[in-house]
C-alpha cells in the first residue's frame, strides 16, 4: 500500500527538481492527460477493492485514455469546439464515481471489520 | 496486495505525480502578486515609455536607411540605364563627336588657266567607295557636308542629284569630316589616304581632292534626324549570338 504513495511523492519531487515547463499552449493537453491519469488509478484501485482488478486493463486503459483525452483536446482546438470539456466532464463523473465506490467499500470494510471486532468482544 | 501489482501502481502513480508536478510548475509560474503603488507604476510606465521611443527612434532610421537603399538602389540602375543609352547613341550617332581626324575637301577641278568643267555632281558610288576606304583605314565617325553618315545613311542619286539621306550634295566645295580613335591613327589615315587611288578616280570625275593634315579637334555633327528601324527585330536570345 506504501509503494504506490511514495511512487506519487517520487514523481512529485522529480518533476519539481527537474524544473521541467512545457509551453503554456500545451497546458490544457497536460491537465486533461493528468484528468485521465487520475480517473484510471482510481479506477485501478477500486478494482483493486473489488477484486476485479486486471494488469492488462489497468496499464493499457491508463496510457490509452491520456492518449485519447490529449488527442481529443488537440482535435477541440483545431475544430474550435471545446471538445476538451467533454473529456473534463467525462472524467470527472468517473472519478467521482470511482471516489464513491471506494468509499463506500472502505466504509463497508471498516464497519464490517469494527462488527466482528465487536463481535470478537462478545464472544 | 501481490508485489507485481504494487509495483505497477507505483509507476503510474510516479508517472501521475510528474505530470502534477509539470503542470503545477508551468501553471502557477506567472501567479505574482503586483505590489506597486501609483508612484512605482507610474515610474514603471516612464521607463517603459522611454524603451519604447527608443525603439520607435530605431524603427524610423531603419526605415530610413530602407528607403536611401532603395533609392540608391534604383537611381544605380538608372544611371546604369542613362549610361548604356547615351554610349548607344554615342554608337549609332546621334550625339555631336570630336576628336582627332582629318578634313577632306572636294573641289571642281581647275587647270592653271582657272578653267575646267564647273561640275556639281560628285558620284554616289565614288562617295560609298571613299567611304569605304576611309572606314577601312580606321575613320569611327564621318560627316559629308555636314550631314553625319550612320549605319543607315543612303547615298544615292534621284534625278542627276547625288543625295545623302535626302540632303543634296551640289554646293562645292564639299568638306568630309573624319575623326579617328587617336591622333596617331588619324596620321595613319591622313597617310593611307593620301597614297590610296580613291583621289584619282576622284580627278576622272573632274573632282579635286585635298586631304587636310590632322587636326587635334574635328567637329563632328550630331545625326538630326529620327532613325527609323524598319526590317529589325530583336534577336531572340539563345538563337543567334546572344548567350
Amino acid at each position: 500500500m506504501w509503494l504506490p504513495l511514495m511512487g506519487l511523492v517520487i514523481g512529485v519531487i522529480i518533476g519539481l527538481l527537474t524544473d521541467i515547463r512545457i509551453p503554456e499552449e500545451y497546458a490544457n493537453y497536460l491537465s486533461i492527460a493528468i484528468l485521465a491519469a487520475l480517473d484510471t488509478l482510481f479506477g485501478g484501485i477500486r478494482a483493486q477493492l473489488q477484486n476485479i482488478y486486471d494488469e492488462k486493463v489497468f496499464v493499457s486503459g491508463f496510457f490509452f485514455n491520456i492518449l485519447l483525452a490529449a488527442s481529443l483536446a488537440f482535435l477541440g482546438v483545431h475544430l474550435g469546439v471545446d471538445l476538451y470539456l467533454a473529456a473534463v466532464f467525462a472524467f470527472g463523473v468517473r472519478l467521482f464515481q470511482n471516489i464513491a465506490v471506494i468509499r463506500r467499500i472502505l466504509l463497508a470494510k471498516w464497519s464490517s471489520n469494527g462488527e466482528k471486532e465487536k463481535k470478537n468482544d462478545i464472544f | 496486495m501481490g508485489s507485481p501489482k504494487n509495483v505497477y501502481f507505483a509507476i503510474t502513480a510516479t508517472i501521475i505525480g510528474f505530470m502534477v508536478a509539470v503542470q503545477f510548475q508551468t501553471v502557477s509560474e506567472p501567479n505574482v502578486r503586483d505590489t506597486r503603488d501609483t508612484w512605482e507604476l507610474r515610474q514603471d510606465l516612464m521607463e517603459e515609455k522611454k524603451i519604447q521611443s527608443q525603439l520607435l527612434q530605431e524603427i524610423r532610421s531603419n526605415e530610413e536607411k530602407l528607403v536611401k537603399y532603395e533609392t540608391e538602389r534604383q537611381q544605380s540602375r538608372a544611371e546604369v540605364l542613362r549610361d548604356t543609352l547615351s554610349e548607344l547613341k554615342a554608337e549609332a550617332g546621334l550625339t555631336a563627336v570630336s576628336g582627332p581626324g582629318i578634313v577632306l575637301v572636294l573641289r571642281p577641278y581647275l587647270d592653271e588657266f582657272g578653267q575646267g568643267e564647273t561640275t556639281t555632281y560628285v558620284s554616289p558610288y565614288l562617295l560609298k567607295r571613299l567611304l569605304n576606304e576611309l572606314y577601312l583605314n580606321g575613320a569611327l565617325h564621318v560627316s559629308i557636308d555636314g550631314q553625319r553618315v550612320i549605319n543607315t545613311t543612303v547615298i544615292r542619286e534621284i534625278s542627276r542629284m547625288t543625295k545623302i539621306d535626302g540632303h543634296s550634295l551640289n554646293k562645292f566645295p564639299l568638306e568630309i569630316k573624319v575623326i579617328a580613335a587617336t591622333q596617331q591613327e588619324a596620321e595613319k589615315l591622313f597617310n593611307r589616304i593620301q597614297g590610296s587611288t580613291i583621289v584619282e578616280d576622284f580627278f576622272i570625275d573632274n573632282l579635286q581632292v585635298e586631304i587636310e593634315k590632322p587636326g587635334d579637334d574635328i567637329e563632328v555633327p550630331a545625326y538630326q534626324d529620327p532613325i527609323r528601324i524598319r526590317y529589325m527585330e530583336p534577336a531572340e536570345s539563345g538563337k543567334g549570338g546572344g548567350e
